[in-house]
Order: C-alpha cells, then sequence, then structure tokens
C-alpha cells in the first residue's frame, strides 16, 4: 500500500527528452483528439508499399522513433491490414504489385481510408505513363487523400492525418 | 603487371594486348567470339576476376544487333575489364557454371532483350512478372516507352503463373511470405521451405517494385538522368548520382572542383552514416532490444536534420549535379558539422558498448545467419556483408573516385560471417565515416561548387561504395542524349547471399538475419 503511495508521487523513471519540438507536439495533440472523437482512441494504420524508392518508408519509419513517438498520439502501423482503418500507400502502384495492392485493400475490413503519401504515389510521378507503373494511388484503389512531397517530412505526415480527420469528419 | 597483361596470361595468349581498346578511365575493352566464350569465361572465373556486372547493349556493334557486355574486376587492378559479345542470333552461350552470379543477369537479358541462353541455369522470368505479356521486351529499342494496355477486370493478365523451386520429402512444409511485410519495409517475396523450425531452403522472388528505370532513362538528357539515378533507391540518392555524374564527368572529361568533391565525399559519408545507424537500430528492434535501438534512431534523426541544414534534404536530394554540385552549402551549417560529429561519436560509442555488453542480444547476434567464404567471390558480395566476413574489399580503396583518391578509408575487417560480425562492421563504418568527413573538411577550399562544360558521345563505367556495398553504373551517351543506362546497385547481388545465409538457422531469425544485411528492393527492382 505505501509503496503504490509512493509510486504515484514519484518522479517519472525515464529521462527528460531535450529534443521537442514544440510545434510537433501540437500537432500531435490535435491529432490525438480527432482520433479520440472519430476513432474512439486509436487509429491503425497499414503501411503499403507500391513502389517507392524507400525514403518514404524512412520517414514513416521515423514517426515511431523518439524524436516523434506518435503512439503516443493514438497512430499504431499494424502488421496486417485486417487491423487497419487507413491504408497509407507509398509510391507508384507498379504493374508487379498491383495484384498484392488490390488484394491488401480487400483484406481491410470496411470503413477504410486510403492515404497516398509521396509524389510518386500521388500522380505517378516521374514514372507516370511508362510501362511498368499504372500510375498513382488512385487508378487502382479510392483514395481519400493525398499528402505530396518527396517524401513529406514527419510534420507533414502528421498534417496529412489531420486533414484526412476532417476529411472522415466532414463526411460523417 | 598491368591490367591486359593479366588477361593475356589468364587467357593462356587466346587474348593479346592488340585485341584491347582503351575506353574511358583506362577500362579495357576486348571483343569476344562466341567460340571463345566459355573457355575464356573459365579461366578468367579461376584467375580470381569477379563478374561486376553482365548486361545487353542494343546497336553497340555495327554488325549486330545487340551486345553482350560482361565487366569484370580484378584485385589490386583500378580499372575495369569490359568483353564485349557482338551477337549474331538473339541467343547466347550461357556463364553461370562459370559465374554463378550471372543467372539474374542473364535472366534480366532475356526479359529486356529478349536474349535466349543456352544451357542456362534458370529460365523464369526476373523482373517480368506475370502480369507482362510473352514476347514483351521493354528494353528493345523499338518499344517505345507507354502505358501497356492489358488489363482485365482491374488486373493486369499476361504469362502463365511464376514456379517456385519445390523442396519435396518428409516433414517439408512451405512458408509464403510477401510481397507485403508487416513491418514498414519494402515489397518482396520469401518462399521458405523447413523442417520443424529449420529453414532448409529459401527462395527469395524480388521486382515487385520494377519501375522500369532503365528504360525511364533511355533519351532523357545526361542532366534529366540525374534525378533517375538519385530514385534508385531512397537511401543511396547521393551514392547513386554521384556514381552517375562520375560516369558522365569520365566521358565528357569534366573536372569538378575540388571543393564540390570534398563537400561531395562529406554527403556520401553522411549517407552512409544514417543508412547504417538505420541498420544497427533495426537489428535491435528485431532482437526485441528497442532500449538499444533508440540512441541510434536519435542519431539517424539527428543526421537527417544536419542533411536537411547542409542541402535542404533530408535525404540530400537534388544537391549533385553534373561537374559539382547544384548548390553551395550555408557556411554556418558547415562551420558546426565537426562539433556535431564529436558529439555523435560520443554518444555512439557508449550506445555500441551497451549492445555489446547485453548477453541476450549476443546470443541471438553470434553464429545467426553466417555467409560461407567460398560464395563472396562467386556471388560476387561486396560492403560490410564481405567485410565482415574477412574480405578486405571497399570499392573506395580499390577503385577509388573524387576525394578517396587521397583521403583512404580505414575498413574493418571481421572474420566470422554472421550477424554480430555484420553489426560491428558496421558500427566501425560508422566511426570511420565521422573521421573522413571532418578531414574532408579540413582546409576546404572555397571557390565554384562546379564548371562550364559540354556533353560528348561515348560509354563509361562508375563505380561507388554506397553503405550497402559496390554499385555499378554504365552510361552510354549517343547524339547528346543517354542510350543506355545500366544500373547495377550492391543490393543486387548481395540479395543472392541471404538465400544462403538462412540455410540451417531457424525462421524467428530471418527477420534479424535480413535486417543484418538490410539489402535495398527499389534499388534491386528498378
Amino acid at each position: 500500500m505505501n509503496k503504490a503511495i509512493t509510486n504515484i508521487f514519484k518522479k517519472p523513471v525515464t529521462e527528460e527528452v531535450t529534443f521537442k519540438d514544440e510545434e510537433f507536439e501540437a500537432l500531435g495533440i490535435r491529432l490525438k483528439k480527432d482520433i479520440d472523437t472519430i476513432f474512439g482512441r486509436s487509429l491503425a494504420i497499414r503501411e503499403l508499399d507500391s513502389g517507392s524508392d524507400n525514403a518514404a518508408e524512412i520517414e514513416l519509419n521515423n514517426l515511431g522513433t523518439p524524436h516523434y513517438d506518435v503512439e503516443r498520439f493514438g497512430v499504431t502501423f499494424v502488421a496486417s491490414p485486417r487491423h487497419a482503418d487507413v491504408i497509407v500507400i507509398t509510391g507508384a502502384v507498379t504493374r508487379n504489385m498491383a495484384g498484392a495492392v488490390k488484394k491488401t485493400y480487400d483484406a481491410t475490413p470496411s470503413p477504410k481510408y486510403v492515404m497516398a503519401v509521396g509524389d510518386d504515389a500521388c500522380d505517378g510521378g516521374i514514372y507516370k505513363g511508362t510501362y511498368a507503373v499504372l500510375g498513382g494511388a488512385d487508378m487502382i484503389l479510392p483514395v481519400d487523400i493525398k499528402i505530396p512531397g518527396n517524401p513529406p517530412e514527419p510534420k507533414e505526415l502528421m498534417k496529412g492525418l489531420l486533414a484526412l480527420m476532417r476529411s472522415i469528419r466532414n463526411r460523417r | 603487371m598491368e591490367l591486359i597483361d593479366d588477361i593475356a596470361y589468364t587467357t593462356r595468349g587466346r587474348i593479346v594486348e592488340s585485341d584491347a581498346k582503351i575506353g574511358c578511365n583506362n577500362d579495357v575493352y576486348i571483343t569476344l567470339a562466341e567460340r571463345d566464350l566459355e573457355t575464356v569465361m573459365h579461366l578468367l572465373s579461376a584467375s580470381a576476376y569477379e563478374l561486376a556486372s553482365l548486361f545487353c547493349v542494343e546497336g553497340f556493334d555495327a554488325h549486330a544487333a545487340y551486345t553482350l557486355l560482361y565487366a569484370f574486376e580484378k584485385k589490386p587492378y583500378k580499372e575495369i575489364a569490359v568483353f564485349r559479345l557482338p551477337l549474331r542470333w538473339e541467343s547466347a552461350p550461357s556463364i553461370t557454371s562459370s559465374f554463378p552470379s550471372a543467372s539474374w543477369y542473364e535472366r534480366e537479358a532475356t526479359d529486356g532483350y529478349g536474349i535466349r541462353f543456352t544451357n542456362p541455369f534458370d529460365e523464369r522470368r526476373l523482373f517480368l512478372h506475370e502480369s507482362y505479356p510473352e514476347g514483351f521486351h521493354p528494353l528493345q529499342k523499338g518499344f517505345k516507352n507507354s502505358e501497356l494496355d492489358t488489363m482485365e477486370n482491374g488486373e493486369p493478365t499476361g504469362a502463365g503463373e511464376y514456379q517456385f523451386r519445390k523442396v519435396a520429402g518428409e516433414g517439408v512444409y512451405e512458408i509464403p511470405v510477401g510481397p507485403v511485410h508487416a513491418g514498414i519495409i519494402e515489397p518482396g517475396h520469401f518462399r521458405f521451405s523447413v523442417i520443424g523450425e529449420t529453414i532448409y531452403h529459401l527462395e527469395i522472388r524480388m521486382f515487385y517494385k520494377h519501375r522500369g528505370i532503365e528504360k525511364l532513362a533511355e533519351g532523357k538528357t545526361p542532366e534529366e538522368c540525374v534525378r533517375i539515378a538519385e530514385s534508385i533507391s531512397g537511401d543511396e540518392k547521393v551514392s547513386n548520382a554521384v556514381a552517375y555524374c562520375n560516369a558522365i564527368e569520365k566521358l565528357c572529361c569534366i573536372r569538378p572542383p575540388e571543393r564540390a568533391w570534398r563537400l561531395r565525399t562529406v554527403f556520401l559519408e553522411m549517407e552512409r552514416i544514417y543508412s547504417l545507424l538505420g541498420d544497427l537500430a533495426g537489428m535491435c528492434v528485431d532482437v526485441a532490444f528497442p532500449v538499444g535501438a533508440s540512441p541510434f534512431f536519435i542519431l539517424r534523426e539527428e543526421i537527417l536534420r544536419q542533411n536537411k541544414a547542409l542541402t535542404g534534404s533530408r535525404f540530400m536530394k537534388d544537391v549533385i549535379g553534373i561537374s559539382g554540385l547544384k548548390k553551395d552549402v550555408p557556411e554556418d551549417a558547415l562551420k558546426q558539422l565537426p562539433t556535431f560529429l564529436d558529439k555523435c561519436i560520443e554518444t555512439f560509442e557508449e550506445s555500441v558498448e551497451y549492445v555489446r555488453s547485453t548477453p541476450s542480444v549476443i546470443d541471438r547476434f553470434e553464429k545467426t545467419g553466417v555467409i560461407r567464404k567460398e560464395l563472396l567471390a562467386a556471388l560476387h558480395i561486396t560492403g560490410p556483408m564481405a567485410r565482415s566476413n574477412g574480405l578486405s574489399t571497399d570499392t573506395r580503396i580499390y577503385h577509388p573516385y573524387g576525394l578517396y583518391e587521397k583521403i583512404k578509408p580505414n575498413v574493418k575487417t571481421v572474420d566470422e560471417g554472421d550477424v554480430l560480425a555484420r553489426f560491428e562492421t558496421k558500427a566501425s563504418d560508422i566511426l570511420d565515416s565521422c573521421r573522413m568527413i571532418k578531414k574532408a573538411l579540413d582546409d576546404l577550399p572555397s571557390g565554384p561548387v562546379s564548371t562550364d562544360y559540354a556533353i560528348r558521345d561515348g560509354y563509361a563505367t562508375s563505380l561507388v561504395e554506397c553503405a550497402r556495398g559496390q554499385s555499378f553504373h554504365w552510361i552510354w551517351v549517343k547524339n547528346g542524349v543517354v542510350d543506355r543506362y545500366k544500373i547495377r546497385t550492391a543490393s543486387f547481388c548481395n540479395w543472392q547471399a541471404i538465400e544462403h545465409a538462412v540455410i540451417g538457422n531457424i525462421v524467428p531469425d530471418f527477420p534479424l538475419i535480413n535486417k543484418s544485411f538490410n539489402l535495398s528492393y527499389s534499388g534491386t527492382d528498378l
């Protein structure tokens, strides 16, 4: 009992972070509020690479690292499309990935949303009109929101998620 | 002894000095007759020549529609030996019995140009998956790059289903994984044949991300192609852009100013650092040790921010240009870089020591995913994968470019060839890169970062050491535009080592082994 009470008042064991970015924190808090009201506490994202150059993957991965740590705001990247609310798709859709992209979308339970991340996913980028790609993600999936950039930085990804929340709210 | 003398000696006089034509950068080009191919290849492989690349070019020889180019390196020669085989018909003998790594290249030439190989090791398609129609060969000049219209019900239609190699026997079962994986990573398919928990056989199917980069470069101006080189792999933007520009500079006799080469070296090494930091972090994550991974992730993010301060881009895109750099670096960002690196080194060494002193981590790293030494030359394994296996190899040392003529890397060689050895090699590469950046910044001259130049026609090879090993670029400029751009990244060769490294390991160790290589899918699939 005594221990429980002292634990409540003890300082946290974690160290104070030295790299707090006020703008990012503010974005995160706004996003958390939106997620709480729309999705009920957590937003599950399935990342889907349909032909990117892997820089967008690095930035998405970065969202989970100590500088950003978006799980604090209720955002989780899940291992299966069956657990996802949102599919984040990166890169132009290659012919070789088209089948897998469709299967991943079909495996995601409704309601589901698609966010295209990066210039290539938005409209095919430099690969537009070539033999190896079908084009941007919207050639094959109903895209709800497009985040341009090559690749978009973590803050831009957060703003993209916020915009997605806004568009979902407006639709309801 | 010169390279050509060595070739004459190795081939027992089948090739003599007068057969050779000296190309850019003193590379040796030798035309082969088809009847000599198999013997010459056999002799080369017996004499420590390594196949750096094999590719097809159209319209290279006056009397032949297609020419196959076989590029070899041999230590300690700086130059590359390129054997050219003009094809009378659209077929050639396979050289896979002398050079096993030729298999992927030959399948690539079959897909791209429709070249048939006699006695091939493997005849399945490589980068053209089922969705491409039969008889389609995108790299032929007759095909103008445009969308293909072969879709049915939203699904592309094409050739028959790809057949994985089958392993049969009592208790053998298959685990198919991918192309979409559980983490935030690129797509590829792994087909495991497993007995109990032990991996008996693995087949990796790549090229899901085939974006047609080589075709895309066709007909573009040399300037436009820098952007294409940067799109090969997101975390190798600088390496590939430098390799590309270096080739153009060689064939046009352009000499970038000293300041440009020094800054290029800074960017190349910064790229190596952030890329390898991600690898180390990933290895820790994959043994469920996020506490050990976090410091590496923090450092990587700080490096990415430095990149942005230096170049305006976290991945340093749009800064490398033909004849130097597209823009100079802000003075204040440059000034604080050495102090920043010193601080990084301190944190980094502490963090590595923490991982090293954690027995549960070492237990997972040690003796896991060993590459057998006899595979290194046969598959042309390079970079940290080779250096963690007792092979002291580095393109910056054996084929120096730019500043590496003056500043030599101190690469560390570890002998064990397991995950732990790769962890140690990569950790030491990071520290060495910090040292080299500081050296490159010492008495950095002021002045312009690019020069005037004129584009000339010609062809040239260019090799770079990116974080993952050696990348090979070959460019042919004709009538002022790029006619053929062949790219072979380090990942292309190193992927084939993973199929071997996992044998005898348990399935749960596969993610760790894969992460300890951390190869680029996009750089392989092109």
